[in-house]
């Protein structure tokens, strides 16, 4: 083997990627040679580096972010979506994130999730259903009685954790007579969010929840 | 991470140039951003607030938040990076007082308290190692990505790619070698507002 070959073997060697006898051969090599020694220490803390900064989100969250963005693009250029949306009621294409609610809204028991209102919109009311899709499940919200937003207000879904951690679903508008249904498509992943909180948001750019709950669920109660 | 076929000249382009992209819309440069630093922002979550969940919100909002503001991003001031662990680290800090108003569990740690944990500070070596990724040209990053971030076998990034086995078993050891060179010349601290 050649010198250069045994330079072109040093990474492999340092992933534990070498053939038993190529792995031999190169450290017969090593012995010999400083040049292949130096350049073989500095490439294991090359290794040890990216090892350590090895560790990443779940890979689903991308799909979240991606879908988030999207959203958001289309409810910044505007007049689209709040035209659209009051008049040909919501189609929102965003991520959703929980098996548990997946499995509750299309499983054997597909009841409608109820979901109540709080003292915010004590007129207001609405049901959740699921549909698998292939890989994703599509859901489609049926709100009524919901205020009519300030303006560039709008309404958001949110899956939330019992520590009061939040997920959106989607954000949408309603017609005039406070009703929206708004479908939703998403591929699975694993995070158990099983409150279902609707919010009243103000349009000030903070991605976080208002806390201004109109409507509330839990799969739990399915 | 993207596909070894996603958008190559995405993937050749430069941090800034891509941020140039995400403010005309370009969905597809946030995907090739986050592909480059959803790690180190997850890392300083982890670090800073102690919590799967709120790492996983921070990653979230800071990439939202990226999104959002693309086009007030202003390279003479600031490399995407440090602007990028500016937000994630302000957004931490919100996060953690956020938390410390509502009643927290038994062994739930605030922010800097993180019990056996790294100090706060080196959290910014998963930045370096993001930001040398960022700097090597793209069909050596894309083989360490595909090693490390993955855990893919020499054998298997092969097969995923088309590339002769002997052509990623040498490409590996030149991109470890360029990685090594990347970090030895990292995004000045200063750069970073630290």
């Amino acid at each position: 083997m050649s010198e250069d070959r045994f330079e072109t073997l040093l990474g492999p060697y340092v992933l534990g990627e070498l053939t038993e006898e190529e792995a031999r051969e190169l450290e017969r090599h090593l012995e010999d040679c400083r040049t292949c020694r130096n350049d073989l220490d500095g490439l294991r803390s090359a290794d040890g580096m990216l090892r350590s900064a090895a560790a990443g989100p779940p890979p689903e969250l991308k799909d979240w972010v991606l879908a988030r963005a999207r959203n958001e693009r289309r409810h910044s250029t505007g007049g689209r979506w709040r035209v659209w949306v009051p008049v040909a009621a919501a189609l929102l294409v965003v991520a959703l994130s929980s098996f548990g609610v997946i499995r509750a809204l299309t499983g054997p028991s597909s009841d409608a999730l109820a979901l109540t209102a709080t003292g915010a919109a004590p007129q207001a009311g609405g049901e959740l259903r699921g549909e698998q899709i292939g890989d994703n499940l599509k859901v489609e919200l049926d709100a009524w009685g919901l205020p009519k937003p300030d303006d560039r207000g709008y309404y958001e879904m949110w899956y939330a954790s019992a520590d009061g951690e939040r997920i959106s679903c989607g954000t949408f508008t309603v017609q005039p007579d406070g009703s929206a249904t708004v479908s939703m498509s998403a591929p699975g992943s694993s995070v158990a969010y099983p409150e279902i909180e609707v919010t009243r948001e103000p349009d000030d750019g903070d991605p976080g929840s208002s806390g201004n709950v109109v409507l509330k669920g839990s799969i739990r109660d399915l | 991470m993207a596909g070894w076929g996603f958008s190559r000249n995405l993937q050749d382009m430069g941090d800034e140039d891509l941020v140039v992209l995400m403010a005309d819309g370009d969905e597809r440069a946030l995907s090739e951003l986050y592909d480059r630093y959803s790690r180190p922002v997850y890392a300083t979550g982890l670090r800073l607030l102690g919590d799967k969940q709120l790492a996983e919100e921070l990653v979230q909002d800071a990439f939202t938040s990226v999104w959002r503001n693309a086009a007030s991003f202003d390279q003479s001031r600031a490399s995407f990076a440090t602007w990028l662990y500016r937000i994630a680290r302000n957004r931490a800090t919100d996060m953690d007082r956020r938390r410390r108003v509502r009643p927290r569990p038994a062994g739930e740690h605030g922010l800097y308290a993180i019990a056996g944990g790294p100090r706060p500070e080196e959290a910014v070596d998963a930045w370096d190692v993001a930001a040398a990724l960022s700097t090597i040209p793209s069909q050596y990053r894309q083989v360490l990505e595909m090693a490390y971030f993955e855990d893919l076998s020499q054998r298997e990034i092969s097969r995923r790619t088309g590339i002769p086995l002997g052509t990623i078993k040498s490409r590996t050891t030149a991109a470890l070698k360029r990685f090594r060179q990347a970090i030895a010349n990292p995004v000045p601290k200063e750069a970073r507002g630290e």
